[in-house]
């Protein structure tokens, strides 16, 4: 089945040409409409060639496996009602994007909006080849997030905006029910594969949790298609482009969840309670939308609201239940898609040549350009259901259908009627759209002198009232084959004789199009003149869509805040304190459930030079934290200390490496930590009157004390009763004896790290990326507090000198009393460096690696800052940190992607070892590349934080004169 | 603590007495610094240990591992070199510290500008 493959290939051709079209110049209107319609037209070729099989009946199906162990796959299925709906997203895609280089303005970033388009198609057509129900809901979010972001593509016009926004919320709501729905639907059905779950549809109905999930994938599908009562998001997203609601909000967007409704229809359909909603929301909407839209002025919103009637009258239909409905259904949405995107197009050529596009304006435009007046014509006879047009031929049907409709409820009389009714709007407002738009007196007071569109835009209209016209006159001949496909994928055995004759006799359907056609003129000559003087929709104008959804959603923040404000705190001691005693209860549940005992694992002797490092480390530790309120810089020095000792204790216990890397990360935090000081507001000599602390404030530290004591006995005494016990056989022994043979490496520690463990590792240093970039994004917004803007007393004493000597350039003292200091550590800068990749290459095989030499290579850098200054290390040396960081990752990952290669899964490794003139064999393995990506990463991060700091003292405001190095020196006794 | 039977006994000897004095060296610096008066005076004992006391300790560790792999090992000057080239900073930059605070505070043992 190479065949299949094929589909990939329409699949991805899309989102290459997007990402391609994202890179194009601002102005390259011509090269990326150009790209974007080509590839149209060959995803459509390739479409096509699909069609002597489908012509079989038969399905095609591409696997690829994801998550096999979840049942997870990667399925890419054509049938021929999908190949019909992909057509109609290509062939329209195709004709918008030829239409959108003439609409486009050449001032705005057109590739940008190409970009979008292309991604878009390339969303929808993942939604409509999907053959697994969660990668359909999975391209359904991402049309969703495209369709917001075309909308707002004019982001400096507010309404645009808020359109994109209401529209993100609504769909993405419908989106998140969808999700919800599809997960259940999956776990009635045994699988998420779409042929396996449209094969199951007797017991998904007789599933006790089928309503839930039928009301769930409803709401998705609802709110995607603008029904009511989430209909009010579709006129908003008006203010797109005219290709945007051509292509996206009639044509095939807001045919996703009709799209929906029909794959599932074999598995949902078919219930009473399914009759019900989908027929009951369906005559809802579809009387609303027509309502509504009598009752515009906007072009685009009169073609909106239409657009929803339109989708309540296929959503009606397939409610119905019968296989001749999803017929209708089907021949619907194909039909409605031709006609409304050509008006839509239309109505873009009227606004664009015109400059406006209300109704009240606009008249007697057939004299200015009578090629888009005809077309524009057809297509509303079309959109009005007159003979010889394909839309009479799905409207006849669904007269038909509204007819036949057998249900036993109040419906069954209310629905020839209401349907009748609607019809008669629909005609109502195609005639209001072209009587007040192309006849009539000359327009008067138009921005623009009305004149023909180019040829090239009118041809994507041409082209779909040519579809209308000759589906309409020789149905049988052009769309039948194509339909017929498309029914009998979805029904199979159960498809149904139709006709698609245009003439089937007196009967009553054509009676009804009749009292609607005729109706609907009769109420335009008797009301039309009024509807321009009206301001709302009578009756259906107090249904505020837009006021409700905002109410709602203020409501849903300031609740949001309320329960923020009731259950946060800003201050950090209240949080920490709330975590130590859950953490305390917790572990207290399980002393007092099973009681504490001591194992009786082997002891040894206490080294006494050992137990005096301890509590060295200890009584450092104590007094670190007694200090940390009163005297920063003695705290940190006794961090220091306790570092130093746990360091020591590393390689007491055989631990090389770990100690390596504890020392490391001890200098350059205890650095990093003072070069922070600076920026702490100083302590408040005298905060408690008279020296007297309140008692309330005594309690409240004592309970403190407590709380901290008993937490750390805690975890001492739960190491202490583990340690005493034999180890558990855990996976260590792997480690140790397959760290050679199966990784190559003779440090076990850093195999694990870049091998065994390798995607933790990655996982790991994207974190620290993440977190250096937000470190970098917080401090750069960071104001210090007023007490602390100041200059250190030392650094003004110092200024002031220099200032007061006519020989002194400002910062000289500075620079002069660091000269010696300053040039040695110059000359360890390229010392500590060549270290740093001693320990980055030995890493494999003896303590060291990536992480250590990358924390080595950011202490050179510290130092240099340290020792010459911000300006004068940056102006001579410039590191890019965000550089270092992603080429870093990207490094980790291609490593890890380079497996695949080879035919492993990711991040697999390879080792062997290389022949050097001069050194020798050296060992080379694919994790040296990967701990390079680890390296980088490090010294990206920390000399990005090192670098937001430095940048924190050179922009002090209210300096007299450019700042020169600030030497950090000062920094450090500046806690006083 | 590990033993290492292998050294021959002449080895062993200068090894321990290079260590004991390295090690006592660097004790006496560190006894300077908690008995002598002002900052500027407590400045200098404790560059006791990292001149002599390593130079010392260096010595015995060149010893000990040149005879145990019968090879001379001379990794140790490269810490030599360092500890003697950094340590002054460190000096250096406390010594100017204590300096610019005894001066603002009108100190008269250090002499003003």
């Amino acid at each position: 089945m190479s065949d299949a493959r094929l589909l990939i290939l329409v699949l991805a051709l899309p989102f290459l040409g997007s990402i391609l079209a994202a890179f194009l110049p601002t102005r390259a209107r011509n090269a990326a409409s150009f790209m974007a319609g080509l590839i149209g037209l060959i995803a459509s070729a390739l479409l096509l060639s699909f069609y002597s099989t489908l012509a079989t009946g038969q399905t095609v199906r591409h696997v690829a496996p994801w998550l096999p162990s979840l049942g997870l796959d990667f399925t890419l299925r054509l049938s021929g009602f999908t190949w019909l709906f992909a057509l109609l997203v290509l062939g329209i895609g195709t004709l918008v994007v030829l239409y959108a280089r003439y609409y486009m303005s050449e001032e705005d970033p057109v590739p940008r909006f190409f970009s979008f388009l292309l991604a878009f198609m390339g969303s929808m057509l993942g939604v409509v080849l999907s053959g697994n129900l969660i990668q359909i809901v999975f391209f359904w979010e991402m049309t969703s997030l495209f369709s917001f972001l075309l909308i707002g593509y004019w982001h400096h016009n507010q309404s645009a905006r808020d359109g994109a926004r209401i529209a993100l919320i609504v769909t993405c709501l419908g989106g998140v029910c969808l999700l919800v729905g599809m997960l259940l639907l999956g776990h009635i059905a045994g699988s998420y594969d779409l042929d396996v779950v449209l094969g199951r549809g007797d017991i998904v109905r007789a599933h006790a949790l089928y309503l839930p999930m039928l009301i769930l994938i409803l709401i998705g599908a609802f709110t995607k298609s603008a029904q009511f009562p989430f209909q009010f998001w579709l006129p908003h997203a008006m203010s797109a482009p005219t290709p945007v609601s051509a292509y996206l909000h009639s044509a095939t967007m807001v045919k996703a969840g009709i799209f929906l409704l029909i794959l599932l229809w074999p598995v949902l359909a078919g219930t009473q309670i399914w009759y019900l909603i989908v027929v009951t929301i369906g005559l809802a909407t579809l009387l609303v939308g027509a309502w509504s839209a009598i009752f515009q002025h906007d072009l685009k919103g009169l073609l909106a609201y239409s657009t929803i009637s339109h989708l309540g009258l296929i959503t009606l239909l397939l409610g119905l239940g019968s296989p001749l409905g999803l017929v209708a259904a089907i021949f619907h949405t194909v039909n409605h898609a031709t006609f409304k995107a050509s008006l839509f197009m239309a109505a873009g050529i009227i606004d664009h040549e015109t400059g406006t596009r209300d109704l009240r304006k606009l008249s007697g435009l057939m004299k200015f350009m009578p090629i888009t007046a005809t077309l524009a014509m057809v297509a509303a006879a079309a959109m009005a259901g007159v003979p010889l047009l394909n839309g009479f031929l799905s409207k006849e049907m669904f007269l038909a259908e509204a007819l036949e409709s057998q249900s036993g409820t109040l419906l069954d009389w209310a629905l020839p009627i209401l349907a009748t009714l609607a019809s008669m709007f629909s005609v109502l407002y195609s005639i209001r759209f072209i009587h007040q738009t192309f006849f009539g007196p000359p327009p008067v007071d138009l921005p623009h002198t009305p004149h023909e569109a180019p040829h090239w835009m009118r041809l994507p209209i041409e082209i779909l009232v040519l579809a209308c016209l000759v589906v309409g006159i020789i149905p049988t001949l052009t769309i039948g084959p194509l339909l017929q496909i498309a029914v009998r994928s979805v029904l199979g055995d159960r498809t149904p004789d139709y006709s698609l004759a245009i003439w089937h006799g007196f009967n009553m359907p054509l009676l009804m199009s009749v009292i609607a056609l005729v109706g609907g003129v009769l109420l335009y000559r008797r009301f039309g003149g009024r509807l321009n003087a009206m301001t709302n929709s009578p009756f259906i104008g107090r249904l505020k869509g837009r006021r409700t959804f905002e109410t709602v959603l203020a409501a849903l923040i300031d609740g949001a805040s309320a329960l923020h404000r009731m259950v946060s705190t800003k201050r950090l001691q209240v949080q920490l304190r709330i975590l130590i005693v859950v953490t305390l209860a917790a572990g207290s549940i399980g002393f007092l459930t099973y009681g504490y005992s001591v194992g009786n694992g082997p002891t040894i002797m206490l080294d006494p030079i050992f137990a005096v490092l301890w509590i060295l480390g200890g009584a450092s530790a104590i007094g670190a934290a007694v200090q940390a309120k009163f005297h920063r810089l003695a705290a940190l020095a006794m961090v220091g200390v306790a570092g130093l000792s746990t360091c020591i204790s590393f390689i007491w216990l055989s631990a090389p490496d770990l100690g390596l890397t504890q020392l490391l990360v001890e200098s350059i935090t205890l650095v990093l930590m003072l070069l922070g000081l600076r920026w702490l507001p100083q302590r408040l000599p005298e905060f408690w009157p008279g020296g007297r602390t309140p008692f309330n404030v005594r309690l409240r530290r004592g309970g403190d004390i407590l709380i901290a004591v008993a937490a750390g006995l805690g975890a001492a005494a739960i190491a202490y009763a583990m340690m005493t016990r034999p180890e558990p056989e855990g996976i260590s022994r792997f480690f140790l004896e397959q760290a050679y043979h199966g990784g190559g490496g003779t440090n076990v520690v850093n195999v694990i790290l870049v091998d065994f463990r390798s995607f933790d590792t990655l996982g790991e240093i994207t974190v620290l990326a993440i977190v250096a970039l937000t470190v970098f994004s917080l401090l750069r917004r960071f104001r210090p507090a007023a007490e602390s803007v100041e200059l250190p007393v030392q650094q003004k004493v110092q200024n002031a000198f220099d200032a007061g000597r006519e020989d002194r350039e400002h910062g000289d003292t500075a620079a002069h009393y660091l000269l010696v200091p300053r040039v040695i550590m110059e000359w360890m800068f390229p010392i500590i460096l060549t270290c740093a990749l001693y320990f980055l290459i030995r890493g494999h095989d003896l303590p060291g690696g990536g992480f250590a030499g990358g924390v080595t290579a950011s202490i050179a850098i510290l130092l240099l800052y340290m020792a010459s200054g911000t300006r004068s290390v940056e102006a001579r040396l410039n590191i890019q940190p965000v550089r270092w960081i992603s080429v870093g990752l990207m490094f980790a990952v291609l490593t890890g992607m380079a497996a695949w290669l080879a035919g492993y899964p990711l991040l697999s490794t390879y080792f062997s070892y290389l022949e050097l003139p001069l050194i020798g064999d050296m060992p080379v393995a694919s994790a040296l590349l990967f701990d390079i990506g680890v390296f980088s990463v490090v010294v990206g991060t920390t000399a990005l934080i090192l670098i937001a700091l430095a940048h924190q003292s050179i922009r002090t405001p209210r300096a007299p004169k450019p700042e020169k190095a600030p030497d950090k020196i000062p920094d450090m006794e500046g806690d006083t | 603590m590990i033993q290492s039977p292998d050294l021959p006994l002449w080895a062993a000897i200068i090894v321990g007495i290079f260590v004991l004095l390295g090690a006592s060296i660097t004790l006496i610096g560190a006894l300077g610094l908690i008995r002598l008066n002002s900052f500027y005076e407590r400045v200098h004992p404790p560059t006791l240990g990292p001149t002599l006391g390593t130079i010392c300790i260096l010595v015995a560790s060149i010893t000990c591992f040149s005879t145990l792999q019968s090879r001379p090992i001379v990794h140790e000057l490269l810490i030599g070199l360092f500890v003697t080239m950094t340590t002054p900073v460190t000096l250096m930059l406390l010594a100017r510290a204590a300096v610019y605070r005894d001066r603002k505070e009108g100190s008269p043992d250090v002499p003003q500008e």
